[in-house]
């Protein structure tokens, strides 16, 4: 157990212990005249000791505690070294609650579940899916080193991530009979684009119909393409606009992009306040095809060329329609569903320092009390009046 | 400072309360005091020769019929005393004492005092008073009128100054008639006051000393930071009361020890008397039931 302070140039305060003791100090010149006829007796003396004194000691004792303590305050303490050295089992939801308890030999051990916030285990099973292996590393890196750390887990585990966690200490990886529900993940929805280009202007129309079609299955007939002028009413804000007309986008294809639809301009579409932010998509040689930035809700992407071969080889590269599609498609999500055994933790991993006490919160209380019981002590009724 | 110098307790505490000498007396007159002359009394002392004179009456004629001789009966005459009292005016008898007045103030009241129980008793009583300027004197004499004229004297007085110089003490020995009573009223911070009666004991004059002290110099109950004076001197001392006291109130019981000695040895009666007690009290100690009884 040790006390550090993390702003220590605080104790400078204690300076400021001088205050109440010069208040205190008896004050030598006022000496009250006093007429003593029997100064023979008293004189004999040499000289009268000059002793530094104080006026009500008790008061003053009070005054300085509550400088010091506010001069402590100030300079921050912390308290290290107080740790709790009790065992820790998380329990990995979808382990039954009961079986978990049955696990822990210990009678000291502290059993939690494996959710954010780590929930004590009488609190009822969390529902949502936990980050497991980001879960193990934060409580790795909470606990202090020496204590240990059991895991129950289900056999088969949902939510983990792409690394087997290190951690700094070996862990007791136990594994019990049971599966986490797996999350259902999406299918991918057939994606429709709606096209709006200018009349008379059909260019770059085939390459995006081509890479539409590509996009369907073999024996799908219909191309999920929607094509029409810029007169034309705008799709619902999830199907992705590709805006084929140059000049000025409208105010309304604005609201729309603002209102969560995701669009992707013609080269010679110009964008008022809009700076774009990013590169959504470059070819080989690293020169952006197409920028994006985000608005509103939404999202705008823009060709930085206009959709002919010439200017942009790669429409007509077979891979155009895979590219086309991931700058529509959200990220996908990573597996995350894995056989216990082959998840259990290495060690190895880099410890930190445990996060000291923070003193600062009870050092407040302390002030505030003496603060009340000085107040009381100078305002009392009985007491003298200096000082 | 109240217009009565007795307070009412006081005097009526005062009623059995006697003047008593040690000696006799040889002093004219009629009083309580043992006498060394004769005269006429109850207690019979001797016949003697009819001198002219004498009063007619005082022959005893059933002896001058037996005699054919004129024969005066004598008796002990109960004699008045004088008493003087000495009053100490110096500047150290004006310490207050808090609340209670001045040091100098309950010397004035035991003076009346004492004048109320010499009038009371028929004896003479003068005044004394020693200050700065010399010795202030008001003659002997009995009645209320010599009491009323001593308290008017009283009443002016302030205490100032320091001990009157030797040469000025002259009235003290010209005025004390040898058998006197001298009550001296004092703070015998003085040598000069021990000094004084000293003389006047050894030259058989009845010495009475009171010595009159506050509480504060009893006690020395100040707290905190004094700029002491002495009035007499005028001399300072700064000081804590607090470090000063213990040493003071040893130095100041050794102070009265040697003084009580210094009584003592000339053959002084003497009494303390603090400001805060009741002013019979030192009256009660010197004329204490002893002797009043003799004088019942």
């Amino acid at each position: 157990m040790s006390l550090a302070f993390l702003l220590p140039a605080g104790l400078a305060a204690l300076a400021a212990l001088l205050l109440p003791l010069l208040l205190h100090l008896a004050r030598r010149h006022e000496q009250t005249p006093t007429d003593f006829a029997a100064l023979r007796w008293l004189r004999q003396k040499p000289k009268p000791r000059h002793r530094i004194r104080f006026d009500e000691w008790p008061l003053l004792l009070l005054r300085l505690l509550l400088l010091a303590l506010l001069a402590l305050w100030l300079a921050r303490p912390v308290l290290s070294g107080l740790d709790d050295d009790r065992p820790w089992q998380v329990v990995v939801p979808g382990v039954d609650a009961g079986l978990a308890r049955t696990q822990a030999t210990d009678p000291r051990t502290r059993l939690h579940w494996l959710a954010p916030g780590f929930p004590s285990l009488d609190a009822p099973a969390p529902t949502d899916t936990p980050a497991i292996g980001s879960l193990l590393r934060q409580l790795d890196a909470e606990l202090p080193p020496g204590v240990a750390l059991t895991v129950v887990v289900p056999s088969t585990l949902q939510g983990a991530d792409a690394e087997r966690p290190t951690l700094s200490r070996d862990v007791a990886w136990n594994i019990v009979d049971g599966a986490m529900p797996a999350t259902n993940a999406a299918p991918p929805s057939p994606l429709a684009l709606v096209v709006r280009h200018a009349a008379g202007d059909e260019r770059g129309l085939r390459y995006l119909r081509a890479a539409a079609r590509a996009w369907q299955p073999a024996n799908a007939t219909d191309a999920p393409l929607q094509v029409g002028t810029p007169d034309a009413p705008l799709p619902a804000p999830t199907h992705p606009l590709v805006w084929q007309v140059p000049g000025p986008v409208p105010s309304t294809v604005m609201q729309w992009i603002a209102a969560g639809g995701t669009a992707l301009l013609d080269s010679d579409a110009t964008l008022d306040g809009i700076a774009m932010t990013s590169v959504a998509w470059c070819d080989a040689d690293g020169t952006p095809l197409v920028e994006a930035a985000a608005y509103g809700r939404g999202r705008v992407m823009r060709f930085t060329r206009p959709l002919r071969p010439d200017a942009m080889p790669l429409l007509v590269d077979a891979d155009f329609p895979h590219q086309l599609r991931a700058l529509f498609d959200p990220p996908a999500d990573a597996p995350s569903r894995v056989s216990a055994a082959d998840y259990a933790p290495v060690g190895g991993g880099a410890s930190y320092p445990v996060a000291p006490r923070d003193l600062q919160p009870w050092l407040a209380l302390l002030i505030a009390l003496l603060a009340l019981i000085e107040r009381w002590m100078a305002t009392r009724r009985t007491r003298s009046v200096a000082p | 400072m109240a217009h009565d110098l007795i307070p009412a307790d006081v005097r009526s505490r005062l009623k059995d309360l006697r003047l008593t000498a040690r000696r006799a007396i040889g002093a004219q007159g009629i009083g309580v005091h043992h006498s060394r002359s004769r005269g006429a009394g109850l207690e019979f002392a001797q016949y003697r020769a009819y001198e002219p004179g004498d009063e007619l009456r005082q022959i005893d004629w059933k002896l001058y019929a037996r005699s054919d001789r004129f024969f005066v009966r004598e008796a002990e005459r109960e004699s008045p005393l004088t008493v003087w009292i000495v009053l100490d005016a110096t500047a150290s008898m004006a310490q207050r004492d808090g609340a209670r007045g001045t040091r100098f103030d309950a010397a004035r009241s035991l003076a009346a005092c004492v004048a109320e129980l010499a009038l009371r008793q028929g004896d003479r009583f003068g005044l004394l008073v020693l200050h700065g300027e010399g010795v202030r004197l008001v003659a002997p004499g009995n009645g209320a009128r010599q009491r009323d004229q001593l308290l008017l004297a009283l009443h002016g007085l302030r205490a100032d100054g320091a001990f009157p110089v030797q040469d000025r003490l002259g009235p003290v020995f010209e005025r004390i008639g040898a058998g006197d009573l001298v009550l001296v009223l004092s703070d015998w911070f003085d040598d000069a006051t021990s000094a004084l009666v000293e003389r006047l004991a050894a030259a058989r004059r009845e010495v009475l000393a009171i010595q009159l002290l506050t509480a504060e110099e009893r006690d020395f109950s100040y707290t905190g930071g004094h700029r002491f004076r002495d009035p007499e001197t005028g001399e300072e001392l700064l000081g804590d009361a607090a470090a000063l006291r213990a040493d003071y109130l040893r130095r100041f019981a050794d102070a009265q020890r040697m003084l009580d000695a210094r009584l003592d040895a000339a053959g002084i009666r003497h009494a303390r008397h603090y400001t805060d007690q009741p002013l019979d009290l030192p009256l009660r100690r010197l004329f204490g039931a002893r002797d009043a009884a003799e004088y019942a």
